[in-house]
């Protein structure tokens, strides 16, 4: 699992995380969305995951232990014990991006990160070349291992980027280069893959494909995604859990029919008065 | 034998050592704060208003007062390089208006390369003006010995120095109060970090640069104007302004006013110390500053960073 | 695969015949007819500048070396997008490091003296980069040259480097006033043209190596740093690690470079390697030559001391002159001589144009001037908007 222990991080008078404890992935391959209004932490809790940003105070952990009694971690997440072996435990909370990337956390961003210069072919196999170590030769050719060479057409056809493998980044549609950022991550070969918002910007038709792909392409892979959605039809649609955020605190944590059944929830995502 | 009083005196030069620096380094940080770019013909701005003076000053002084008539000389001097400094002012319109606008979208290298280009062309315009053999200043400015010397702690202290604290002060305190207090500054801040909310709110980017500019120029001018007696003006005088003005950038933190004030009075006092006590460090002295803060604070002492780099 | 992709010779590619140089490098005949021709004129040049007024091989010999350190800064700036206002720090490292071997320690040795030049570079380099790499941008092209003009301050403050004066590399009497090449003493004009022919080697070498770490891996997670740093962190790249080797590569390519002038020149000043408007010279070098191609770098070097020596012999004001022409540089040409020439579409296209109906220059003339004039008008009107308000 990957896990928040009392997480804080403010910036100046804000609280913008405040003693978030909630673990991700008790279930490999398990679809776990964020939900919350504007400015309730949820793209904060992402950079601190992933190491983004550093916190004022609390951890990352990954934990490998497949019998954790959730109850007594999640309870009310202010006095958060450790329901588990402590040899079961990585502390990444000082790891760098990269560090963590390696270890399995990977993540896209809202606004989406490509190399722009680079082809869509190219950006997967710059990925592919950083998850097999292989970035720091000087004496191979960048496009000269076919391995990896393999790997990205297997990518370029299960993110349907096929036909615009050789285009270059920037003159890509949107949909596409949301599907490129989400094929790169994928690419990393992660345990748990933070989607800061995957479907904004998408249009309407084009949406149902980038998240039908991830999905898809999680499931087979057994791959835990955290995904920030505003879209509640997505969010009921597909997730398997769902934490809900407001004003840096958790909120509450459910299966999907909370979002039906906790007014107070309701009221805060949707503005709707009860 | 470290007396008391020349402490005093040490960190009196150090102090205005150190304004000299926050004239020079303000108008570059104001610059890189605000239009982000980094004016590599800042120090030959310096130089032009350094130049400028010389031959305003001594026109002045030929033609109204005899160099030896103390108080009135101060104020010919005065007059002499805030004039200078607003001959800077058209120089800093035209190159921001005309060179510099159109490439703000490019590549950053093209800045740097452009601002390059126009450091080797007023150079050699100064040439050009004032021929390649230094101005001497002695006869100009040999009103400065007339003047009467201070007394601090028991030693003398020159007046003229005296002056460029008391003026450093002043522009100091004025930069403050406009970036902070009035209407105007606060505009041309938030035009600095949101181009396009300005916009929205009415705010005219591009003039707002512009004038900017011209400011920035013209406290590089009136640097190189107050800064200059009782030495001469020389081609290569811009060169170490520029330098120093980074080093003072590097410590207070990119594009902070306050950063560039406290950057450049300590390596204005920290230097003259050194000069003091071990002459041999009077070069390295700021840089050894400068890689102190970029080991322990990156960032510099005022700058701010939110993401981890 | 068969052997072809090992060995240098002609092969098929597709059904195009194409000359292979080496893994990864394979040309047209057409290119591969040009690039032979380039290094014939390289060692054809000593047999070449006699017939030339006013042009002596010394220049081109140091404006291959600067082309060189040109190529070095040119892995930085192509790649990673950083701008280095501090390269003649290591042309000098490299310069100086001869020089107080030389002068200071009797070496006269050559390759010696090369050698120490080159760690000489990648020492400095290694410092200053850790200190500058943690910034990108302006503040990074801000402390390179702070850094760099620091070493100018050292080199002119101190005796032991001879101040402003500088140093010779003169090792010892009796050795005909040059470094020994493998022990052997030369005559001057020997001297002369085995080192010239020495940095010809060096920078074909030096080109073969750069092309082939530019197609590297590590070339491509460069070009990820260079074009998206957060994303190359957050695809696993260890980004500061990789930029500061970046840096410390190019700064040894200035230091070779700097050797090589050293025991050429036979004397290091501090005003001639270490100045930041050297510097600057480097930076304009691959601008002038276009920053975006592998050879643009170098031939920038050749042309601006050919221009620098040009420019001496008409006018006192050469630093203007040079200003002026990077102004046309920045505004008209900003993909450099070689990025214009080669591999631009439009260029082609153009030639191609102006062949099928000559007179279609005279359309773009009337054009250009029509865009200056405008360009004018735009200025003006900036101008004016600061005073009157728009």
């Amino acid at each position: 699992m990957l896990v928040a222990r009392n997480l804080r991080k403010s910036f100046g008078e804000v609280q913008a995380t405040d003693d978030v404890t909630v673990a991700f992935g008790r279930d490999p391959g398990e679809m776990v969305f964020v939900v919350g209004p504007n400015g309730a932490g949820k793209t904060t809790l992402v950079n601190l995951l992933t190491g983004r940003l550093a916190p004022d105070a609390g951890q990352v952990l990954l934990v490998d232990d497949a019998d954790v009694e959730w109850d007594a971690l999640e309870g009310d997440g202010s006095d958060a014990t450790r329901p588990w072996d402590a040899g079961a435990e990585r502390d990444i909370t000082d790891l760098t991006p990269e560090r963590r990337v390696h270890a399995g956390v990977v993540r896209s961003f809202q606004v989406v990160k490509l190399f722009e210069e680079m082809t869509a072919r190219e950006n997967l196999r710059t990925a592919v070349l950083s998850e097999r170590g292989l970035l720091s030769s000087a004496t191979g050719l960048r496009d000269g291992y076919p391995e990896v060479e393999a790997a990205v057409e297997d990518l370029l056809e299960r993110f349907r980027l096929g036909d615009r493998a050789d285009d270059v980044a920037e003159e890509l549609p949107h949909g596409d280069r949301k599907l490129l950022d989400v094929a790169m991550s994928f690419a990393l070969d992660p345990e748990y893959l933070l989607l800061d918002e995957p479907t904004s910007g998408v249009s309407t038709g084009e949406t149902e494909l980038v998240i039908e792909t991830i999905a898809d392409v999680s499931r087979e892979e057994g791959v835990t995604t955290i995904t920030i959605e505003h879209d509640m039809d997505i969010v009921s649609g597909y997730a398997d859990r769902v934490v809900a955020l407001h004003q840096g605190r958790v909120h509450g944590r459910g299966p999907p029919e909370m979002l039906e059944t906790d007014d107070e929830l309701r009221r805060l995502l949707l503005g709707v008065e009860t | 034998m470290v007396a008391l009083e020349n402490v005093a005196i040490h960190t009196l030069n150090g102090v205005q050592y150190g304004f000299v620096l926050f004239l020079i380094a303000s108008g570059l940080t104001i610059i890189l704060g605000i239009l982000d770019v980094l004016n590599l013909a800042h120090g030959e701005l310096f130089a032009l208003g350094a130049y400028v003076t010389s031959s305003l000053v001594g026109a002045l002084v030929g033609a109204a007062f005899t160099p030896d008539s103390g108080l009135g000389f101060l104020l010919v001097v005065l007059a002499g390089s805030a004039l200078a400094a607003a001959v800077l002012v058209p120089v800093g319109l035209f190159l921001e208006a005309v060179l510099l606008r159109p490439i703000y979208e490019r590549d950053e290298v093209y800045q740097l390369v452009l601002t390059f280009a126009l450091l080797l062309v007023i150079k050699d315009a100064i040439k050009y003006v004032w021929g390649p053999k230094p101005v001497r200043l002695e006869g100009v400015y040999s009103g400065i010995n007339a003047l009467a010397t201070v007394s601090i702690a028991g030693r003398t202290f020159p007046t003229y120095k005296l002056l460029i604290i008391v003026v450093g002060a002043a522009v100091t305190v004025g930069l403050f109060y406009f970036f902070e207090r009035t209407k105007t500054g606060r505009i041309v801040r938030a035009t600095a970090i949101d181009r396009e909310m300005a916009t929205a709110i009415g705010v005219d980017v591009d003039r707002t640069f512009t004038l900017v500019f011209a400011m920035g120029a013209f406290f590089a001018g009136f640097a190189g104007a107050m800064a200059l007696p009782p030495t001469q003006a020389h081609l290569e005088m811009g060169a170490d302004p520029l330098v120093l003005s980074f080093v003072v950038i590097v410590i207070g933190g990119l594009g902070s006013l306050r950063g560039a004030f406290v950057g450049a009075l300590l390596v204005g006092v920290l230097t003259r110390w050194a000069t003091w006590l071990y002459p041999a460090m009077e070069l390295a002295a700021p840089f050894a500053i400068m890689a102190v803060v970029l080991l322990v604070k990156p960032e510099g002492l005022f700058g701010s960073w939110g993401e981890r780099a | 695969m068969s052997d072809d992709r090992r060995l240098p010779g002609v092969v098929d590619r597709d059904g195009e015949r194409r000359v292979r140089v080496m893994a990864g490098l394979e040309l047209s005949r057409g290119r591969a007819a040009l690039a032979l021709l380039g290094v014939a004129l390289l060692f054809a040049v000593p047999d070449l500048t006699p017939l030339l007024p006013g042009v002596k091989l010394l220049v081109v010999h140091q404006g291959l070396l600067f082309g060189f350190a040109a190529v070095g800064l040119n892995l930085l700036l192509r790649h990673t997008r950083l701008v280095s206002f501090g390269h003649a720090a290591f042309f000098g490292a490299g310069a100086y490091a001869t020089a107080v071997l030389a002068t200071h320690y009797e070496v006269a040795g050559l390759f010696t003296l090369l050698a120490t030049a080159l760690v000489a570079a990648a020492v400095v380099a290694t410092v200053v980069g850790y200190l500058s790499l943690r910034h990108t941008g302006l503040y990074f092209a801000l402390l390179t040259l702070a850094f760099g003009q620091l070493l100018f301050a050292i080199a002119q403050g101190q005796q032991f480097l001879g101040g402003s004066d500088g140093l010779s590399v003169r090792p010892g009497p009796g050795r005909g006033g040059a470094p020994t090449i493998l022990g052997q003493v030369f005559a001057p004009e020997v001297y002369e043209l085995l080192v010239y022919y020495l940095t010809v080697v060096v920078v074909l070498v030096g080109l073969l190596v750069m092309y082939r770490l530019a197609n590297s891996p590590i070339g491509n997670a460069l070009d990820a740093i260079g074009q998206d740093r957060t994303r190359a962190q957050f695809i696993g790249i260890p980004t500061r690690r990789y930029v500061w080797a970046a840096f410390v590569i190019s700064g040894v390519y200035g230091g070779i470079a700097g050797g090589l002038y050293g025991v050429a020149v036979k004397h290091v000043r501090p005003e001639a390697t270490l100045h930041f408007l050297r510097s600057g010279e480097i930076l304009f070098m691959a601008i002038l030559g276009g920053f975006q191609t592998l050879l643009g770098p170098l031939i920038g070097g050749v042309v601006f001391f050919f221009l620098k020596i040009g420019g001496r012999n008409f006018t006192d004001y050469f630093d203007a002159l040079t200003g002026v022409v990077l102004l046309l540089v920045v505004f008209g040409f900003p993909r450099g001589i070689v990025g214009s020439l080669g591999g631009d579409r439009s260029v082609r296209a153009r030639a191609a144009a102006v062949r099928s109906d000559p007179t279609v220059v005279l359309e773009w003339a009337v054009a250009g001037v029509g865009r200056l004039g405008g360009a004018l008008r735009t200025a003006a009107r900036n101008v004016r908007s600061v005073f009157g308000g728009t």
